[in-house]
């Protein structure tokens, strides 16, 4: 097995390297990255919907330069549309047009059981990799260089694809019946990302190592967005991410998340608007709140969340 | 440094948190990468291990605190320290002094071993303590016994701290300034920290918990009247609501069967029967979409004080048995009652009627959900499958008897998702004898439902 270079050589390291991609990641997070990506160990991300679990696996393609590949997960995913499928349009059309060459090769055959020994050799021919249409997961097993392989949302998918990703993740290997067992030319760095929808089975989960991602502290939310738009004046961006950090803690039905708080500071600065009075907010709230009932609490709170 | 952690291990396995030899192996491999003097590091590398999930947090956290920080696991007392520290040899000789003197149940020797720095067998006294269960009885029910052990954990404690008192010198800092002052003030500190996790209770961290308040204001009117104040004449009009509302829920279910037939063509199946045609394709196969098998178990509380209310929900349960492929319906007010037959074979009033006159329920009784749940996880806890959607409608008023969340949390691990209805307003259930705290803390949604455009949204959120 080859490919044990993974790029990172200290969890200070991650830390930069995340940082240089515009990803700013707490502590833990570093830490576990590194730990995963020295001990080729996928990572299973946990977190509220919009705390930047998927842009983690984003940020770690990008600052190790890495190929990105994605598989979303959803109810009735399954093998054919996750790992592979053999291409029988491709096959049929290929055996149309090379009948002439089949029917020389047996047309010196004097017995039909010898006409079939001869297209049995031939075999090979019509299962090989050509007709093989490789997803996600196979692309990533057969890559040439190192990548990194997202598997978004798996509380998403059906318990039967969750006990088949136990193979590859594993021993990073996957069995074609037709062509033997495929080993991983390169181990990928694999991110697992879970809304908690349901609870991940604990085959699953012992072969991960785990991450909790929360909405970020007031401070590193102020950096991030300072990151993301460095016009924006010191006292508003202190007000945007204390506006959020107490809409968050409304009882709310979809709670904002940190791609909002970009998204609004970048209405605010459009407006021009460099004070956020009751008014600004109000006229901007759909930019945060996704719902009518959202809307009508957060207005009615206003004094709360402008504290 | 292994034995540390294993040791550390062990203390999670005792208090339930499942631990395996690979991951201990891995977080061996893990620990000589990183730092460990860095405590952000040491720790982030043990969690990762060790909680796999954001539930298991919690419990990974006191753990921690009680193991790294409470019991200052460096300052041991084994065999082999160092002679010249009259600290820990007397500090050993204390204890071994205590044990003598005290009696040796299995209580005693746990809170000793704790001050010797072992918390594992206390732990263990805890895990017994917290999944206890009552012995069921019909005629009379307490819930005393849990709260008698826990006494009698205190008692022993409290003991054992005049004990210490008076063997040692004062630990207080203003007190007689001795040799062994700061061996004191460790053993009082453990002491200390064994009666804080007796009188704490701990929950799982369930932040992921989807708690719906807001919902849409549809229909003014009928649609906000709360359940139980409904006049008869209303009880009527709601019906002719909460049909169409089933006729609704029907129509997206059939849309959903016609659309199975709509996939996309099947490449494999057309060739297979295009064999028979001499390979021409004349019958077309498209890939049929498979339907969610959804099983729906529900758990419906009828006893009297949310009686105006479970009316209506077990209307809505009559009319999920046709939507789902398979639904299983209990009724409960101690022990579960399975009114599915009752369901599937009367019409939907006749079948509300029959649950109430001939379904083998006890309404005389209190309504006692730890009853309710000890009989469920006994005699069906088979019918929860990983496919399985558990939906609870009660109050969670259990009468303070003991509510035995421990075995809901069992269930959760074998279903699906847990789904807690609640048809009282949100702000009284915490109150009194409402266990709502406790159970939301093992479902995976809670919503109060007490009207009947909040039944409405649940309903949509759980067909769409």
């Amino acid at each position: 097995m080859t490919g044990t270079y993974t790029g990172f050589t200290s969890v200070e390291n991650v830390q930069q390297k995340l940082e240089s991609v515009d990803y700013i990641p707490s502590r833990e997070i570093a830490t576990v990255v590194y730990l995963a990506a020295a001990t080729q160990k996928p990572i299973l991300v946990e977190g509220p919907a919009g705390a930047g679990k998927t842009e983690l696996a984003r940020a770690i393609s990008r600052c190790l330069k890495l190929r990105k590949i994605r598989l979303q997960c959803y109810e009735g995913l399954d093998e054919a549309k996750s790992l592979y499928e053999w291409e029988y349009a491709k096959q049929l059309l290929y055996t149309q047009m090379i009948k002439e060459k089949i029917n020389q090769l047996i047309a010196t055959a004097d017995t039909i059981s010898e006409a079939v020994e001869k297209i049995a050799q031939q075999e090979n021919a019509f299962f090989s990799e050509r007709f093989l249409l490789a997803r996600p997961l196979l692309q990533a097993i057969t890559a040439d260089e190192q990548v990194v392989l997202l598997i978004d949302e798996i509380d998403k998918s059906d318990p039967e694809f969750e006990a088949f990703l136990l193979e590859l993740l594993s021993d990073f290997q996957v069995s074609i019946p037709e062509l033997g067992i495929w080993k991983a030319k390169h181990i990928p760095i694999v991110v697992l990302t879970s809304n908690n929808y349901r609870d991940i089975s604990d085959a699953l989960k012992r072969r991960c190592i785990h991450l909790y991602i929360d909405y970020p502290k007031k401070d590193l939310e102020k950096r991030i967005v300072k990151l993301k738009i460095p016009q924006i004046e010191e006292r508003l961006a202190d007000q945007l991410v204390n506006a959020i950090s107490n809409i968050r803690d409304l009882d709310l039905k979809k709670r904002p998340c940190i791609s909002e708080t970009i998204d609004w500071a970048k209405a605010l600065m459009v407006l021009q608007i460099n004070d956020l009075s009751p008014q600004a907010l109000s006229d901007t709230l759909n930019v945060i709140c996704k719902y009518q009932a959202d809307t009508l609490l957060v207005r009615e709170s206003m004094d709360k969340v402008l504290k | 440094m292994l034995n540390l952690i294993l040791n550390f291990v062990c203390a999670c396995r005792t208090s339930d948190l499942r631990v395996s030899t690979t991951e201990v192996m891995d977080c061996a491999r893990h620990l000589e990468l990183v730092d460990v003097l860095d405590e952000a590091q040491f720790r982030a590398a043990l969690r990762a291990n060790f909680a796999k999930s954001r539930r298991e947090q919690s419990e990974f956290d006191r753990l921690y605190g009680l193991f790294f920080h409470d019991m200052r696991p460096d300052v041991e007392l084994d065999a082999d320290c160092d002679p010249e520290n009259t600290d820990k040899a007397d500090m050993r000789q204390t204890i071994e002094q205590l044990r003598q003197e005290a009696g040796d149940d299995e209580i005693t020797k746990a809170i000793m071993d704790f001050l010797a720095g072992d918390p594992i067998p206390y732990l263990r006294q805890m895990q017994r303590l917290e999944t206890q269960t009552e012995e069921s009885s019909q005629a009379l029910k307490s819930n005393l016994s849990q709260l008698s052990s826990r006494l009698e954990v205190m008692l022993r404690i409290n003991r054992t701290r005049n004990r210490l008192l008076q063997l040692m010198p004062d630990p207080t800092p203003g007190g007689a300034p001795g040799k062994n002052q700061g061996m004191a003030r460790l053993l009082m500190e453990r002491l200390e920290t064994a009666n804080r996790m007796l009188t704490q209770e701990t929950r799982p961290n369930n932040d992921a918990l989807k708690q719906v308040n807001a919902y849409e204001k549809k229909t003014m009117g009928i649609g906000e009247r709360p359940f139980s104040n409904l006049t008869a004449e209303e009880i009527v009009k709601m019906r002719s609501v909460i049909d169409q509302l089933v006729r609704k829920m029907k129509d997206i279910m059939s849309r959903r069967y016609a659309a199975r037939n709509k996939g996309a063509l099947d490449v494999k199946k057309t060739l297979r029967t295009a064999q028979r045609y001499q390979g021409v394709p004349i019958e077309i196969v498209f890939r049929q979409r498979p339907l969610r098998k959804t099983r729906v178990v529900t758990l419906c509380d009828v006893s009297g004080s949310v009686w105006s209310a479970a009316r209506f929900m077990l209307n809505m349960i009559y009319s999920m048995q046709d939507c789902f492929s398979d639904v299983k319906s209990f009724a409960f007010v101690a022990g579960p009652t399975n009114i599915t037959d009752i369901f599937e074979k009367h019409d939907v009033n006749q079948a509300i009627e029959k649950v109430i006159t001939d379904a083998d329920i006890n309404f005389n009784a209190h309504t006692d959900y730890g009853e309710m749940l000890t009989q469920f996880h006994r005699n069906h806890i088979n019918l929860l499958t990983k496919k399985t959607t558990l939906i609870i409608v009660g109050d969670a008023r259990t009468n303070y008897q003991n509510p035995c969340e421990h075995l809901l949390d069992d269930m959760r691990a074998r279903c699906r998702r847990v789904i807690w209805l609640n048809p009282e307003p949100e702000q009284f259930w915490a109150t009194g004898d409402s266990e709502m705290n406790t159970y939301k803390a093992y479902c995976h949604e809670v919503r109060p439902c007490r009207n009947l455009n909040q039944l409405t949204d649940f309903i949509e959120d759980l067909v769409f």
